[in-house]
């Protein structure tokens, strides 16, 4: 299954303006368990799926909220010439597609 | 007396859960009137918005302009400036005119008096400056008292001098000091929006946790809820906890949906760090008081020994052109990777002939990899892309000349197997060149550690 399946939100956007969070939501405990036991969400896949280090990949389990945050370093710091996307807020593409 | 006084004299004397009314997450963007009027009947001792963030990126604090429409920006205002006065509460507003610093602080305050003479309104303003000086700040730098933020480089003298302005993100106490000057309307430059909510109550004593974490939701108005909005939402403090509920009833505050606001722009759902210190929220507890509203507590404070405020500035890099065109031959689209660099360098040879290479020239090609910051291998190419060429040059004429030229060559260049001879783009409108003015970059997002962080942040108040 994929993520995009699964997940009731899937979002990006900055959290300052030289890191990238993505939050997974998912509306139950069954479906939050299953996603946040997936080694699909190693740092090492995020990190190959966003072409930045494993170390530069942080996965925080947040079971409070039914959800999963994951912080990127961002390549261009937000408004930086060459950036894409300032607020980051369509930075989330890339891990709908990750089978679960 | 003005109403901050009002409001601590009456819960000194009579102490008692206190009310804030976290009325606009982004003022200058609408505040529904249902909503907000609905939060005014419940009484509040406080009205709170924040104005600015740093997410909307360096140009607004590089120029010195609002991000938001001049109209709007009044509208919401006076929405709450009117509000605020008619039932005799304090207007606490953060991060004035998008960024913070001196001229966006400035046209706000322009705007309340505008509007109070309007209006013929009489009040007591604190205004609370965010611009830190140079001189200070170079000497921090030499006293190695700045810290890079998230891996940022380490900051020179010559940065802060460039830096077009500056601003710290002050925390609770410049508030507390200017609630304490007896005021009703109180405007500050950059801060952090979580002052705007806990500066009162913990001058009353309520506990800091508690206090932090119910600004940090309530500053976004009802962004918490399920579905989330901009509509204003109500927070009841205690010495055990809070209550949030949605001045908008189709808007349910439920534990799952606050819990996880704790998520939202922040890199760690667990710890929000504040110039005085950290909120710890590892032990927060979220339950349902009933189907719309949501009790929280829990959260913790832990004073830090190194207190820090976080500075912005922003630097002026250059002069910005674009150049906007749309392709749809697939053989175009199929060698775009080798026509762009192909007609950049034409480009260069041209403008270059008598003058240095001042200038970039970057391209976006969107249905390819104009948005994500990794665009995977492999993937198809779609049957129509949109180009954007950015040139960011010394001067706004030298840019427009880059993108001129660019357009022209890009519009009739020759590449293998061309059918398309009459040229290679569709604009959607002439002129395709833009003209976008001056271009920023953040130069400063540091920490300047500093013994006194509310020596930073002089308070002004005025009679109107």
């Amino acid at each position: 299954m994929k993520l995009a399946d699964i997940a009731q939100v899937i979002r990006s956007k900055n959290a300052g303006p030289r890191r990238l969070t993505l939050d997974l939501m998912f509306a139950t405990d069954a479906d939050y368990q299953r996603v946040a036991q997936s080694p699909s969400l190693s740092r090492e896949n995020i990190g190959a799926r966003y072409r930045v280090a494993a170390n530069d990949v942080t996965v925080i389990p947040y079971p409070a909220g039914r959800a999963i945050k994951i912080v990127l370093a961002r390549p261009i710091m937000a408004g930086d010439p060459g950036d894409r996307d300032v607020y980051g807020a369509q930075q989330h593409a890339p891990l709908l597609e990750v089978e679960i | 007396m003005s109403a901050s006084t009002r409001i601590l004299d009456e819960v000194r004397r009579n102490r008692r859960p206190m009310r804030f009314l976290g009325a606009s997450g982004q003022l200058g963007y609408g505040i529904p009137t249902p909503a907000f009027n609905a939060g005014l009947a419940r009484k509040p001792d406080l009205i709170g918005c924040d104005m600015g963030s740093i997410d909307i990126g360096p140009t607004y604090l590089g120029k010195g302009e609002m991000a938001t429409a001049p109209a709007a920006t009044r509208r919401d205002l006076r929405k709450v400036l009117l509000g605020a006065r008619s039932i005799d509460v304090p207007l606490v507003i953060g991060s004035a005119g998008s960024a913070g610093a001196g001229p966006h602080l400035d046209a706000t305050l322009a705007i309340i008096r505008e509007i109070a003479r309007a209006e013929g309104l009489h009040f007591r303003l604190g205004v609370l400056r965010a611009d830190l000086s140079r001189d200070g700040l170079r000497a921090a730098v030499r006293a190695g008292r700045v810290t890079g933020i998230d891996d940022m480089p380490v900051l020179t003298e010559e940065e802060v001098t460039e830096a077009a302005h500056i601003v710290g993100q002050m925390g609770m106490g410049p508030f507390r000091r200017a609630l304490a000057e007896d005021i009703d309307v109180l405007i500050a430059g950059r801060a952090c929006d979580t002052a705007i909510f806990a500066s009162l109550p913990t001058m009353l004593d309520f506990p800091t946790g508690l206090s932090v974490h119910m600004a940090k939701i309530i500053e976004c108005a009802s962004l918490c809820c399920l579905p989330g909005g901009r509509d204003s939402i109500l927070a009841t403090l205690d010495d055990d906890g809070f209550v949030l509920e949605s001045m908008a009833e189709q808007r349910r505050a439920t534990p799952v949906s606050v819990a996880a606001h704790s998520l939202y722009e922040q890199a760690d759902p667990y710890t929000v760090y504040e110039p005085e210190g950290r909120l710890d929220l590892s032990a927060a507890e979220y339950a349902a008081v009933d189907d719309r509203r949501c009790s929280v507590a829990g959260a913790r404070w832990h004073t830090s020994s190194d207190p820090c405020v976080k500075i912005e500035g922003a630097r002026r890099i250059g002069e910005r052109a674009v150049l906007l065109a749309g392709a749809a031959d697939p053989r175009f689209i199929a060698q775009h990777r080798d026509i762009l660099p192909a007609v950049a360098s034409v480009v260069r040879d041209l403008v270059c002939e008598d003058a240095p290479e001042d200038y970039t020239l970057r391209f976006r090609v969107y249905g390819v990899d104009g948005v994500r910051m990794a665009a995977l291998a492999g993937e198809a190419l779609p049957r129509e892309v949109f180009i954007m060429g950015e040139c960011i040059a010394p001067t706004a004429d030298r840019a427009a000349e880059v993108v001129r030229t660019l357009k022209q060559y890009l519009l009739h260049h020759g590449y293998a197997g061309r059918l398309s001879t009459a040229g290679n783009l569709a604009f959607p409108f002439t002129p395709p060149e833009v003209s976008l003015g001056p271009a920023y970059r953040f130069n400063l997002y540091h920490l300047l550690h500093t013994p006194d962080p509310d020596a930073l942040f002089p308070l002004e108040v005025e009679t109107l």
